[in-house]
């Protein structure tokens, strides 16, 4: 019966109205609670400096702390994420991002929902409602994400461009789909990562098909992977 | 082991993502883990609580030592399952004894304090290396993504003791109010010495509930690390790719025999050009994920369009000419006419009637503008056309006739004294009408009075007063009386008068005197 299901997979495909497919990349517990820390950490480096700095100002101090207090620690999120595309410090650090889950840019109702939510999550102690949730929620979702409508995810960053051998290029011999394409790239731009047994064993799966000796299959992907390249 | 039977998506992912992949392998198969996880330590926590009653520290460590026996079971499930053979609860319960089996000394003792622990695990247990080999292959594979082990036993362990204080929380909100009031923080804490022994026990029972949830996803994240890191290492998603396309390739006759040929000829053209629909083009469905395909999409947007705000159909009726043959040559008549009444408005503009006709409009409406303004301020005028030095226009004319007399000086006779005295025996009626006569005349055009014909006698009187002039007004006072008493009353004036008002009369006007 699993057998038939789809695959397992981290990625989460939001079809526009356009049609085109944004593959987004939900972030689970782990890096969010690590992101979470350093913001803890941050909030609470803040606060004990002002502590000492309005300390100094006595009464008229204990008011203007007051005030800081309150919004560091309902607003730092909300501005940040408003602001900075998503981003709270703790989350620019881990590579994440706040966003709608239709991919949008989060907004200030959504991100307010989720932040004064926040309470919620931390119920009954120690954000033990927030990590259930996290951990049973298919797109890992807290209590405040499902109900503002949100999404933490990986930001893309940007892609290198990968190292091919130098070969003379060799155009496909059969029609080959988009992803079988990237599949003989990924070998090309790949080798270093493998080693040499791996290769010759990886080429010699598709010795037969493209009708050449096992030993030189390697050498003609690659060649097949540069053309596919296209001159560069 | 088959790649192709693999029941997750394998691509290479980084560190932080494999951990969330592990979370959803928990999550598909949590019934099974939770449940064959229970079913083995919850004896065995409950064994070790009865051993040790009297001390449960010692329970709860023994208890925390044996994490990594318990840690097998969950791995064993998931490397089932990962490629579809998910085992059922007894075959796994079975099978654990077995599993035991190697290596449990090193697990238990210096492995178990690993922050890798789950990391390692897959390698000790499914690849069943010991020793060197054991070493070097941790070396290898912990190359990278050892870092994301180290930080996911951080968090879960940060993450137990943040359950566990959760449950402890949600029980002491439960306990009804009456049992809470008795509690003191202090004789908790010093609960060891009494009877609360089994408090103690109570929070580790607790703790292994917490265990039962949270141990498989983290042997689950564990085992997609590794799985993860043999990804990178192996190209499994590679491999998987390649399969497929020597499946596609050599699983027909036919492709084999184009293969074949066309390996010596030039390369094919895409497949896809001679399919009868571009599975991409514009006219291919898409949108097939969502509520609203674009076929759907397309015929509501058609029965649309043929309904009355875009396409509308009206019955027009009107009056033509009868000439008119039909609906075109009306149409042509029209545009025809229309051209013609064009063409006589340009001759008009050419032949200059219509800028003559528009020079005179423009003249008379700036004419008519100007009477308009000065009517405007015509009192304005009147009062300042003085000082600009305008003639001043006789404010009034002279009436001809007061009270029914005439008193135009024409109509008076040269010697006016002497006409009332010859007239005074007969005709006194006659005598002093003739003089009260001259005497509103001399007023009117000798002195200016400005009579109007409207003035009565007692008026005429008070403007003589007006002018300042005794002799006058006595006179003008003795004749009104004699006048009025004789025009009115019928009452003769003295005859001394006669000579009294000549002799006045004289002295007031001596210009009529002839030479």
């Amino acid at each position: 019966m699993l057998a038939t299901a789809r695959p397992l997979d981290t990625r989460f495909r939001v079809e526009t109205p356009e049609g085109i497919d944004l593959l987004l990349r939900p972030a689970g517990l782990v890096p969010r609670a690590l992101a979470f820390a350093i913001d803890l950490a941050i909030r609470g480096l803040a606060l004990l400096a002002l502590f000492f700095l309005l300390g100094a100002l006595g009464q008229f101090g204990l008011g203007l702390g007051a005030i800081l207090l309150f919004l560091i620690n309902w607003w730092y999120m909300v501005l940040f994420e408003v602001l900075n595309q998503g981003r709270t410090p703790g989350k620019q650090w881990l590579g994440l991002r706040v966003i709608h889950d239709d991919g949008t840019p989060v907004g200030w109702a959504a991100s307010l929902t989720r932040n004064l939510l926040r309470f919620v999550d931390l119920l009954p102690f120690a954000y033990a409602l927030g990590i259930l949730s996290c951990l049973s929620h298919p797109a890992f979702k807290r209590l405040g994400d499902i109900a503002a409508g949100t999404l933490v995810v990986y930001r893309d960053s940007a892609t290198e461009r990968p190292a091919l051998p130098e070969t003379e290029p060799l155009p496909p011999p059969f029609p080959l789909s988009q992803g079988e394409q990237r599949a003989l790239l990924g070998f090309a731009e790949r080798r270093e990562q493998l080693s040499a047994p791996r290769r010759a064993e990886l080429a010699a799966i598709l010795a037969e098909p493209l009708a050449v000796a096992p030993e030189q299959a390697e050498e003609r992907i690659n060649r097949i992977a540069r053309g596919l390249l296209g001159p560069t | 082991m088959r790649l192709t039977d693999a029941s997750v998506a394998i691509r290479p992912r980084n560190a932080w993502e494999a951990i969330d992949l592990g979370v959803l392998l928990a999550r598909r198969h949590r019934g099974l883990l939770m449940t064959s996880w229970a079913a083995i330590s919850l004896p065995i926590f409950a064994l070790l609580s009865l051993l040790l009653w009297e001390r449960p520290s010692w329970a709860l460590l023994l208890f925390w030592l044996l994490k990594p026996a318990f840690e097998r079971l969950p791995l064993y499930i998931l490397s089932r399952a990962l490629f579809g053979e998910v085992p059922s609860l007894g075959g796994s319960l079975r099978a654990w004894p077995r599993l035991l089996r190697p290596q449990l000394l090193a697990s238990l003792t210096w492995r178990c304090f690993s922050p890798t622990r789950s990391f390692e695990l897959p390698v000790q247990q499914l690849e069943g290396l010991t020793g060197e080999a054991h070493r070097q292959r941790l070396a290898v594979l912990g190359r990278r993504n050892s870092g994301s082990a180290t930080w996911l036993t951080v968090i879960g362990m940060h993450l137990e003791l943040a359950l566990w204080l959760g449950l402890v929380g949600l029980l002491y909100l439960l306990l009804p109010q009456g049992v809470s009031l008795e509690w003191d923080w202090e004789q908790l804490i010093f609960a060891e010495q009494h009877d609360g022994l089994w408090l103690e026990h109570l929070s580790n029972l607790l703790y292994a509930l917490v265990l039962v949830f949270w141990e498989p996803i983290y042997v689950a994240c564990g085992f997609s690390l590794y799985l993860n890191r043999r990804t990178q290492l192996e190209a499994w998603d590679i491999e998987l790719a390649f399969r497929r396309l020597r499946q596609r390739l050599t699983g027909a006759a036919y492709a084999l025999l184009l293969g074949a040929a066309l390996l010596l000829a030039q390369p094919a053209p895409p497949a896809w050009a001679e399919a009868p629909v571009d599975p991409q083009g514009p006219l291919a469905e898409r949108l097939l994920q969502q509520p609203l395909t674009s076929k759907a999409a397309h015929d509501a947007i058609q029965q649309l369009l043929d309904q009355p705000p875009f396409e509308n159909r009206k019955t027009v009726t009107r009056w033509r000419f009868g000439a008119d043959a039909g609906d075109e040559a009306a149409a042509d008549q029209g545009d025809a006419a229309l051209v013609r009444w064009l063409e006589w408005l340009l001759e008009l503009f050419n032949g200059g009637y219509l800028v003559q006709a528009l020079e005179i409009l423009l003249w008379a409406t700036l004419v008519s503008l100007l009477v308009l303004l000065i009517w405007r301020y015509r009192d304005w005028l009147q009062t300042f056309a003085g000082r600009l030095g305008l003639p001043q226009r006789r404010p009034t004319t002279a009436p001809s006739v007061l009270f029914g007399l005439e008193v135009s000086p024409e109509s008076l006779p040269e010697d006016v004294a002497g006409s009332v005295e010859r007239l005074w025996d007969e005709h006194p009626r006659e005598a002093l009408g003739l003089l009260y006569r001259a005497l509103l005349s001399r007023l009117l055009h000798d002195l200016r009075l400005p009579l109007k014909a409207s003035h009565t006698e007692g008026e005429v009187l008070a403007l003589v007063a007006g002018l300042a002039q005794d002799e006058l007004h006595r006179f003008s006072r003795t004749l009104t009386t004699c006048w009025q008493d004789l025009a009115y009353g019928h009452r003769r004036p003295p005859a001394e008068m006669k000579t009294e008002l000549c002799a006045a009369w004289r002295r007031l006007f001596p210009a009529e005197l002839p030479a």
